[in-house]
């Protein structure tokens, strides 16, 4: 409730609520691109889609595996997989897919996932994940919300 | 006493096969570019991040490295963090990036993005 005093009087309930959560400098994504967090699905970028549909041959999947490291206690790895396994989502966008197992998935449920193209470096990532509270400016790591 | 050792002058920067090429590359077709530069900028959970972007001229203070026909200029502020660095270019199926090999640095962050001296 400090932190509420602290705020201009002026602010609506709702955007003082959306400054408090993405009040660190370290956040990963730009306020307002939330989704609720009922969201059970992975969304696909239209870049990673297309980035997808060019490296992968028929049957390859995107694995997406959360695990525990990185600066901020979490870290997404990425991955190249033909098998799906019994606890395996799948999310498929324009014939291509990501399969991510029931674990990962409780930690990146409602997360977007994008190609980036730089200059410097072409990854794939993990953005605006609803479950992550700040991240390394890598947005390789984050931590969880409590 | 000691006599006075004389030591080659080393490149700021030296380039892989794999990142000079590269680096052709992304300067084909695009004449209005002369080269990149190399910057440095404070972010990320380790201090320091590397930043790349293209360069249409050399500005007073940059440093120029010159190494087969592919030029990139080094920042100033850059110059002391970077000198002896290796500058790598590494492609994989889901990534691809430029990769710098630092001999100065004390720590890095998990992705290997942010570092401290």
């Amino acid at each position: 409730s400090e932190q509420f005093r602290r705020l201009p009087q002026n602010l609506q309930p709702l955007q003082t609520a959306g400054l408090r959560r993405f009040s660190n400098a370290s956040v990963q994504e730009k306020p307002g691109g939330s989704t609720p967090s009922e969201d059970n699905k992975i969304h696909l970028t239209e870049s990673c889609v297309k980035r997808l549909s060019e490296i992968m041959a028929k049957g390859e999947y995107l694995r997406i595996h959360v695990e525990g490291g990185g600066c901020s206690g979490f870290q997404y790895k990425f991955s190249v997989d033909r098998n799906k396994n019994e606890d395996d989502r799948v999310f498929e966008d324009g014939g291509v897919g990501i399969v991510v197992d029931q674990d990962s998935l409780e930690f990146v449920k409602g997360a977007t996932v994008d190609f980036s193209q730089e200059l410097i470096r072409s990854t794939f990532q993990v953005l605006k994940n609803p479950q992550a509270d700040h991240g390394c400016s890598c947005g390789s790591s984050f931590s969880v919300k409590l | 006493v000691n006599k006075r050792k004389i030591l080659p002058t080393r490149a700021a920067l030296t380039l892989t096969p794999s990142a000079v090429s590269k680096i052709r590359l992304l300067l084909q077709g695009k004449p209005e570019y002369i080269g990149l530069k190399v910057g440095v900028r404070t972010r990320g959970c380790n201090g320091l991040t590397y930043t790349l972007e293209y360069t249409k001229e050399k500005e007073k203070s940059d440093e120029e490295v010159l190494q087969e026909g592919v030029r990139v200029f080094i920042e100033k502020k850059a110059q002391l963090t970077l000198l002896g660095t290796e500058m790598d270019f590494v492609e994989s199926k889901l990534s691809s990036e430029f990769v710098f090999n630092n001999p100065n640095i004390k720590g890095t962050c998990g992705c290997g993005e942010s570092f401290n001296i």
